[in-house]
C-alpha cells in the first residue's frame, strides 16, 4: 500500500481545498469541494487507526459481557451475551470488524437497559457508561465542534 | 436517483403561468447555492415586462431533492415563512409561489424573494468582522427566537396547517417521531442515544407552558447576519411545528453548535446568557429541569438527522456531499453532547 493511503487522502484533501476549490466558479461547486475536502481529511485522520480501534472496542465490549456473565441475566439475554463474549476477531478486514462491532453494540444496548434498572448490576452499569464514553474518544475527529 | 436539471427557460415558463399579464419573462444567472441539505436551493434573477414597466427581482427557489437530510412537507415551511412575514421583529424572506405538484419542475418547490448581501456561515461568525459583534448578534438571535416562541400560532393561522399537541404531550410526540426515524434509518446500533431515549421516557418534562411555534432548526447557520450585529433573515423553517418552546431553546443550545470549540453556544455567548436573553424576549421561563430534558431530547433529534443523512447517502438516494460530511462529523459529536448532558462523558 504505497504511497501511504493516509498520506494520499490528506494530500488530496489539502490540494482540493487549497488549490482547486478557489478556482471553482460557483458557490455551490466551492461548497461541495469544501465538504469533500473535509470528508477526505476525516478519512485520512481515521484511516490508520480504524482497524485497531474496532478491535479494541470489540474486546472492551466482550470484556463487559464476561463481567455480565457473573450476574443472573434473563434467559435470552444471558444466552446471547454468553455467545457473543466468546467471539474472536480473526478476520481483520474493516467490514468484518464492523459487522462484529454492530452485533456487539446491539447486544450492549439490551444489556445496558437491563443493567441500569438492576440493583445488582450497578458496577456493570457504570462500566458500560465508561466504555461508551471511551467509544466516543475512539471515534472522535479533530475538526468536530465538541 | 437523478433529478432533471433546472433550466432558466423551464423556470421562466412556470413563473409566466403564475403572473397574469407578465410579458417577456426571463430567468438569468440561475445557479445552485449551498444550503441545500434539506432542499436544493437555487438563486436567479427574474425579469419581465409588467403592466407598470420592467420588473427585475432577485429570487430563491427551494426544490425538494429525491431524499433530504430532513424529510418534511414544504407547504409547512412555506406557511411558516408566510405567517411570520408580517410579524415585527422576526425577519423572513417574502414567499411568492408554492408548487406542490412535483411534475411541474421535477420536484415540489417554492419561490421566495432573496435577502442578499449578508453572511450565513456558522464558521464565519466566530471570526472578524463578526466576532466583535458576538454579544449584539447573540442578543438579536435569542431575542428573535423569543419573538417566534411568544407569537400566537392561532393568530398567525398556523393552527390550520400544523397539528396542535396537548401541552402535556409535546414531549412524547417529538420523542416518538425522532425515535421512529432512528429505528428506520440507523445503519448501526446507537447505544448512547438509546440510553438517552430510555432516560427521557423515564423522566418526562412538565407540560409546555404554552403551545408555541417551534422553528425546529433555530441555530447559527440558519440566519443571515451582518458585521454590525444585525440579523436580516431567519431561514430553514422546514422542521417548523407547534409544540413546547423549550424545544427550540434547547436545540440552539446544543453543544454540537459550539462552532468555536468552547462554551459559546452558537459560537456567540455562554449558555446562561442565551437563556436570559430568550426569557426576557419571550416572557417565558426556562425551567432548569425541563430545559435539561429538551436539551437531551435535542441530542436524539440531532442524531436522527445525522443517521438519516448517513442512510440517504449510503443507499444512494441522495449523494450530496453535505450528507456524508454531516454523518462523519456529527454522529460522534452528537453522542458526546448527549453523554455530557447525562454527566457520563
Amino acid at each position: 500500500m504505497t504511497p501511504n493511503p493516509q498520506a494520499i487522502l490528506a494530500d488530496f484533501a489539502a490540494r482540493l481545498g487549497g488549490q482547486i476549490m478557489p478556482d471553482l466558479k460557483t458557490p455551490y461547486a466551492m461548497s461541495s469541494a469544501g465538504l469533500m475536502t473535509a470528508v477526505l481529511g476525516m478519512l485520512a485522520e481515521q484511516f490508520d487507526g480504524a482497524a485497531a480501534n474496532l478491535v479494541e472496542e470489540n474486546r472492551a465490549i466482550r470484556a463487559l459481557f464476561n463481567e455480565a456473565a457473573e450476574l443472573t441475566l434473563p434467559g435470552d439475554l444471558g444466552a446471547r451475551i454468553g455467545q457473543l463474549s466468546a467471539g474472536v476477531d480473526d478476520d481483520l478486514r474493516l467490514s468484518a470488524l464492523q459487522a462484529a462491532n454492530r452485533g456487539l453494540r446491539a447486544a450492549l444496548i439490551d444489556l445496558h437497559a437491563w443493567a441500569e434498572v438492576e440493583p445488582a448490576a450497578k458496577a456493570l452499569n457504570d462500566a458500560i457508561w465508561r466504555e461508551l464514553s471511551m467509544s466516543t474518544e475512539r471515534r472522535r475527529v479533530s475538526s468536530a465542534p465538541f | 436517483m437523478t433529478q432533471t436539471t433546472l433550466t432558466p427557460d423551464a423556470i421562466a415558463a412556470y413563473i409566466a403561468s403564475r403572473i397574469p399579464g407578465a410579458r417577456n419573462v426571463r430567468v438569468e444567472g440561475l445557479s445552485q447555492i449551498p444550503g441545500g441539505a434539506s432542499r436544493q436551493t437555487f438563486r436567479f434573477r427574474l425579469q419581465y415586462d409588467g403592466d407598470d414597466g420592467p420588473v427585475d427581482r432577485k429570487l430563491i427557489m427551494r426544490r425538494d431533492p429525491p431524499a433530504s437530510l430532513i424529510d418534511t412537507e414544504r407547504h409547512i415551511e412555506y406557511a411558516a415563512y408566510h405567517a411570520f412575514y408580517d410579524v415585527p421583529g422576526v425577519p423572513v424572506p417574502r414567499m411568492l409561489w408554492l408548487e406542490n405538484d412535483p411534475a411541474a419542475l421535477d420536484g415540489a418547490f417554492f419561490i421566495a424573494e432573496e435577502i442578499s448581501g449578508f453572511e450565513s456561515g456558522p464558521m464565519a461568525i466566530i471570526a472578524e468582522p463578526y466576532l466583535s459583534q458576538a454579544s449584539r448578534l447573540a442578543d438579536r438571535k435569542w431575542t428573535i427566537l423569543g419573538e417566534i416562541n411568544r407569537a400566537d400560532p392561532a393568530a398567525l393561522g398556523l393552527t390550520e396547517v400544523m397539528a396542535v399537541p396537548a401541552p402535556d404531550q409535546c414531549w412524547r410526540r417529538e420523542l416518538d417521531h425522532w425515535e421512529k426515524i432512528i429505528d428506520e434509518d440507523e445503519l448501526e446500533p446507537q447505544p448512547i442515544i438509546r440510553a438517552a431515549i430510555r432516560w427521557l421516557r423515564a423522566n418526562p418534562p412538565g407540560p409546555a407552558q404554552k403551545i408555541s411555534v417551534v422553528h425546529g432548526d433555530y441555530r447559527t447557520g440558519n440566519f443571515l447576519y451582518d458585521a454590525q450585529g444585525e440579523i436580516h433573515g431567519i431561514l430553514d423553517w422546514e422542521m417548523c411545528h407547534l409544540g413546547d418552546p423549550l424545544e427550540d431553546l434547547g436545540w440552539g443550545l446544543n453543544r454540537i453548535w459550539c462552532w468555536g470549540g468552547d462554551e459559546r453556544r452558537g459560537g456567540l455567548v455562554p449558555r446562561e446568557s442565551a437563556i436570559a436573553i430568550w426569557e426576557k424576549a419571550s416572557g417565558l421561563k426556562a425551567d432548569p429541569a425541563d430545559l435539561h430534558w429538551w436539551e437531551l431530547f435535542n441530542c436524539v433529534k440531532g442524531q436522527g438527522i445525522w443517521i438519516s443523512s448517513a442512510k440517504a447517502w449510503d443507499d444512494g438516494t441522495n449523494r450530496e456531499p453535505i450528507l456524508a460530511f454531516s454523518a462523519w462529523r456529527m454522529l460522534n459529536t452528537q453522542d458526546r453532547a448527549a453523554l455530557d448532558l447525562m454527566e457520563r462523558l
